[in-house]
């Protein structure tokens, strides 16, 4: 469990790192190093430069503006967890960021690595998916901007190019009630399901303006559940409601042989049943 | 009674020590990080290993191409086992009747049989390059079809794991075809039951260093047996035993797997001879995983003859294992002779007929984990008992009373001989029973989400500790040894053959020595783990250390007493048997001024032996050894054995909160009642049910060792090998009945494997008792899993919309 040899190259600017990447193919970024260095260790994953952007000073603000709420790739996730400033405009990610790992792990691990990785049992992708985030990339023709929905397309898989730096995570911000369920076997482990839950209502308070539900651990790459959310749209988040949709809320898009099928899909109805009634005004 | 009258006095002493809550001695160094492991021996010019292990379960080697990793930069040598031609096989069991030869060698040759068998050895100058070096092996294996389960191995047209074999069991005893005549008088109840592979996951896991100097090897491991694992050494080696040191230091922790000699052990000491210079193997969490020993995966086959009144006249058994591959002494089938000896439990049951089916499977070998055969035979066995219980209508806890022995049957003589000669087994149960009741009816008053349900479960069982074993060097043997030396300054140096892992014997050695003396603790020093200072002895394992460790202790303590009463009567002109023990001073009895302490008696045998009085000869240092009495170490004429001194009991009850909407199993509150006759430091004790408790919490609902159809495993590191947290332990309660052990040190008995009996039977039947509304009364398997809970719901559901 020894890494095979690379280089470490740590990088002062976005630019330095775009540059560093750029000057050799098989160079990787690091960030926090939680999901990367287990991998190097198993040699899973042998890149020839390891490109360390956790000390680029550009990555590790926390700011609001126009609308949503600027979060650093390299901003530590437990720093996001205990800052003000994202509980107040986006609750739903210091919801969500209790559930990853231990403490320790969250003490190095950053919000831009976790979003990067796409691993796809993991809190925060399915955050980006349900506030719907917009992913600053930099690249060697500048920066350019992902949406969430197309930023995640398979486990571990995004749409960020060899070459790019994730730079910025802008999550929306929303008057919703929010709430992020998950169930893991053990306090700390990736989940088997989990949901993040974001509802905004109408002026009457009761009635139902938008639904967003971000499923992960149920397939690929974290989902959001748009029948069901249509089907909340406009009606009163009552508890008969909340059964309801449950019970018709199915896995789609995924390949699952039984009995797991089955399994998920009853752990996603009950974690939604949970979740929408922790949002009900 | 050797041990009674003596020992009765000492232990109505008050202050630190015997019967106290006193704290462990080792802590402190231990938890400052002051202990010393084998990954912390440091040899100037040492070199590092990193082994080419097998990625295939089953295969013929054609051939290992070495030269590119021989080539490079840092690489010291690659051996195979072409260059280990001068070692001997590792020897078998001694009796191929009861169990087949493998003969096995320490790197694979011909063939590999599991993924990790070591095939190759990298030296290097670190444990970086030796690995790079491995990645440039080349081995060129022809696959050969693969056995990944008990069914693949017993089927009729197997592919066979050892040519010379005319099947694949290592062990075949079969039950008689003949059933015992109760079987067509009575209603039959039976069932099968399997436990799943899993084991033991140390802090620390495995690691040997060797350095061979001056025609001497000396041998760092983690290891729970020194002397063992030099005799081992010497067989295979061929290097006389005098010749070896094997030294363990400080271990974090062995619950068994430790008790093995591994291939990668004869490696590293054979390299450390051909290179004449120290080599350092610590081995990291995937190779433990792949290559340390593994337990359970146990089917086991029970068929109960049983009155209307539950009461059980004849059970038969017959234990189905898969022992993986086989290749790591002593082969991993030892504990299910113990799961068959133990099924009966505290229960009365006057006969039993037992097979036991051991197979070898393309897995990594099975070997010793705590519990040994107990965990499997008491979910089994209790499972059982429930599922009587349910077709008779009679309350588990009321046919459990009726079946438990009463103290007035005690000694009683299981059916496969064990002797209980003391115990609570009545009164442990009624004691979990009532609180476990109480805990249920406060949990459920408390909880106010209608996903939720409550369960109540329990288990029984008798722990038979400090057994004969033929494991270790393939002899039955159970004995264990001290040398108690006295310094001219009074302090003791007791060195015993046993050996610490963690477990807290060191507290124990010195406690039982200071006491036995009569001589402060802080006097006492306790030396183990090492050949060359310590006596020989077998090691730690089978709840055995107190037992052996306090007898042999107890026999030199009375020949130094009586040595010491001597000297002090001739200095003191009285006569020895006036002379009185206390406060770590002889002192004449009615004469409170007349007075010597140990080290004036040290003075007079060690340095002025014109003190001693005629006849006595100089010296202050005794060595005994103690073989529990009353074991029989080979069956009788009718089959029948009682292998152990004595018999722990315990019962157990949980509370389980299940989650009906996630499937989710949490352990609300575990209720041990234990019984291990004296307790001699309740601190020690309750730490080993805690663990135990853990451990067994562990492998009924989270751990697996879980392989796919190729024999590939599934749980390499702690991502998939579940092992609980605190989060998941939930808070746990413990009573002490003590029923001391007749003939035995202090009265005392084992405590070693008790808490991971019986997590999986209690837990099974309290989640039963949980989901009883939706008829769900089927486990007969671990673990029990969210998604297994989830899928019994479901079709719960199901049924019930269809009927």
């Amino acid at each position: 469990m020894k890494p095979p040899p690379f280089a470490y190259a740590r990088a002062g600017s976005v630019e330095d790192a775009v540059e560093l990447l750029a000057a050799d193919e098989d160079a990787k970024v690091l960030a926090g190093g939680q999901s990367l260095v287990p991998m190097l260790n198993f040699r899973f994953a042998r890149p020839s430069t390891l490109v360390d952007v956790a000390h680029i000073e550009a990555l590790r603000g926390i700011e609001r503006r126009n609308g949503v709420l600027a979060v650093g790739a390299a901003v530590r996730q437990l720093d996001a967890e205990r800052s003000p400033l994202v509980a107040e405009a986006c609750p739903l990610i210091g919801q969500a960021l209790r559930h990853v790992g231990h403490l320790q792990i969250r003490s190095r691990g950053t919000i831009g690595g976790s979003v990067a990785h796409a691993d796809p049992a993991a809190e925060l992708p399915a955050v980006a998916l349900a506030l719907d985030a917009e992913l600053v990339a930099a690249g060697p023709a500048g920066q350019r901007v992902i949406a969430a929905q197309d930023f995640f397309v398979g486990p571990y898989m995004t749409t960020l190019e060899d070459n790019e730096v994730l730079v910025e995570t802008r999550f929306g911000v929303l008057d919703a009630r929010t709430a992020f369920v998950e169930y893991a076997r053990r306090s700390g482990d990736f989940a088997q399901a989990g949901i993040a839950v974001a509802v905004t209502y109408e002026a009457d308070g009761v009635t139902v303006a938008l639904a967003r539900l971000a499923a992960m651990g149920i397939g690929s790459a974290p989902r959001r559940l748009t029948v069901t959310e249509e089907r909340l749209q406009g009606e009163r988040l009552t508890e008969d409601l909340i059964g309801r949709a449950a019970a018709e809320t199915e896995i789609v898009g995924e390949v699952h042989d039984e009995p797991t099928l089955s399994y998920k899909t009853d752990l996603l109805r009950t974690l939604l049943t949970r979740g929408l009634r922790e949002v009900t005004a | 009674m050797e041990f009674h009258e003596h020992q009765q006095s000492l232990f109505s002493r008050p202050g630190v020590g015997l019967g106290d809550r006193a704290p462990r001695m080792e802590d402190d160094r231990l938890l400052t990080g002051r202990g010393r492991y084998v990954a912390d021996i440091r040899r100037a010019g040492a070199v590092e290993v990193a082994f080419l292990r097998s990625q295939l379960a089953h295969a013929e080697i054609k051939s290992i191409d070495c030269e590119a990793a021989r080539a490079l930069p840092g690489v010291i040598g690659v051996f195979t086992a072409e260059d280990l031609d001068d070692v001997a096989a590792v020897p078998d069991f001694p009796d191929p009747d009861l169990a087949r030869p493998v003969g096995t060698f320490p790197l694979c040759r011909g063939r590999v049989r599991y993924v990790g068998a070591p095939l190759a050895a990298v030296v290097a100058v670190d444990r970086y390059v030796a690995e790079d070096a491995v990645e440039l092996l080349y081995a060129d294996l022809e696959p050969l079809p693969v056995l990944a389960s008990i069914d693949d191995a017993l089927a009729p047209d197997a592919p066979r794991l050892y040519e010379d074999w005319p099947d694949n069991r290592l062990v075949d005893v079969r039950l008689e075809e003949d059933k015992d005549e109760a079987f067509d008088r009575l209603r039959t109840v039976s069932g099968s039951y399997y436990m799943q592979r899993h084991g033991a996951v140390p802090m620390e896991p495995r690691g040997t260093v060797a350095s061979y100097e001056e025609d001497r090897l000396t041998v760092w491991t983690s290891t729970q047996f020194p002397h063992i694992a030099r005799t081992m050494l010497h067989y295979v080696l061929g290097i006389a035993e005098g010749d070896i040191r094997v030294v363990a230091p400080d271990v974090g922790g062995g619950f068994g797997i430790k008790a093995q000699v591994y291939p990668e052990d004869y490696v590293v000491a054979w390299l450390a001879r051909r290179l004449e210079r120290p080599v350092r193997w610590i081995d990291d969490r995937y190779e433990h995983m792949v290559s340390a020993a593994q337990a359970r995966d146990v089917r086991i086959d029970l068929e109960a003859a049983v009155h209307d009144n539950g009461e059980i006249e004849a059970l038969r058994a017959c234990v189905y294992h898969d022992v993986g591959s086989g290749e790591v002494f002593p082969n991993g089938f030892n504990p299910d002779f113990v799961a068959v000896a133990s099924l009966t439990g505290q229960y009365r049951i006057p006969r039993q007929q037992s097979g036991v089916i051991a197979v070898v499977t393309n897995k990594t070998p099975a070997g010793a984990y705590r519990g040994f055969g107990l965990p499997e035979s008491c979910f089994a066995m209790e499972r059982l008992v429930d599922r009587i219980a349910q077709e008779l209508g009679i309350d588990r806890v009321e046919l459990r009373r009726r079946l438990t022995i009463r103290e007035d049957e005690l000694p009683y003589v299981t059916a496969t001989g064990s002797e209980l000669d003391s115990g609570s087994h009545l009164a442990a149960l009624e004691s979990v029973a009532e609180r476990g009741a109480a805990v249920l009816a406060e949990l459920r008053a408390q909880e106010t989400s209608a996903d939720i349900r409550y369960g109540l479960g329990y288990a029984t069982y008798v722990e038979g500790v400090a057994p004969t074993y033929f494991g270790t060097t393939g002899h039955w043997t159970s004995q264990d040894a001290c040398d108690i030396r006295f310094d001219p300054d009074g302090g003791v140096t007791v060195a015993v053959g046993i050996s610490a892992y963690g477990q807290s014997v060191s507290t124990m050695v010195a406690t039982v020595t200071a006491h036995e003396l009569g001589v402060p603790l802080e006097d006492v020093r306790v030396v183990m783990g090492d050949t060359d200072r310590a006596p020989y002895g077998l090691g730690a394992w089978g709840s055995r250390s107190t037992i052996v460790a306090s007898g042999a202790i107890h026999r030199a303590a009375v020949e130094l007493r009586a040595k010491g009463a001597r000297i002090a009567a001739h200095l003191l002109e009285a006569a020895p048997e006036d002379i009185e023990f206390a406060d770590g001073r002889l002192h004449v009895a009615g004469t409170p001024n007349a007075s010597v302490s140990w080290s004036d008696i040290a003075h007079a045998a060690l340095i002025r032996i014109h003190d001693l009085p005629d006849g006595v000869e100089p010296g202050l240092e005794t060595k005994a050894t103690y073989a529990p009495p009353g074991i029989q170490h080979v069956p009788r004429e009718d089959g029948r054995m009682n292998a152990c001194p004595t018999y722990t009991n315990a019962s157990h009850s949980v509370v389980v909160r299940v989650d009906l909407g996630t499937g989710d199993v949490h352990v609300a509150r575990y209720i041990v009642a234990h019984d291990c006759g004296r307790v001699l430091n309740a601190n020690i004790v309750d730490g080993q049910i805690q663990g135990g408790v853990a451990q067994g919490i562990g492998g009924t609902l989270y751990e697996e060792f879980a392989y796919d159809d190729a024999a590939q495993p599934l749980a390499t590191s702690f991502m998939d090998y579940l092992i609980p947290t605190a989060s998941e332990i939930g808070p746990m309660e413990i009573v002490h009945f003590e029923s001391p052990a007749p003939g035995l040190p202090w009265g005392a008995k084992g405590a070693g494997e008790a808490g991971i009996i019986g997590p999986a039977p209690a837990i099974a039947t309290a989640v039963e008792d949980a989901l009883s509304e939706f008829g769900i009364d089927e486990i007969v398997a671990t673990p029990i899993t969210p998604r297994s809970i989830l899928g019994a719901l479901r079709s719960a559901r199901e049924l019930g919309a269809v009927s």
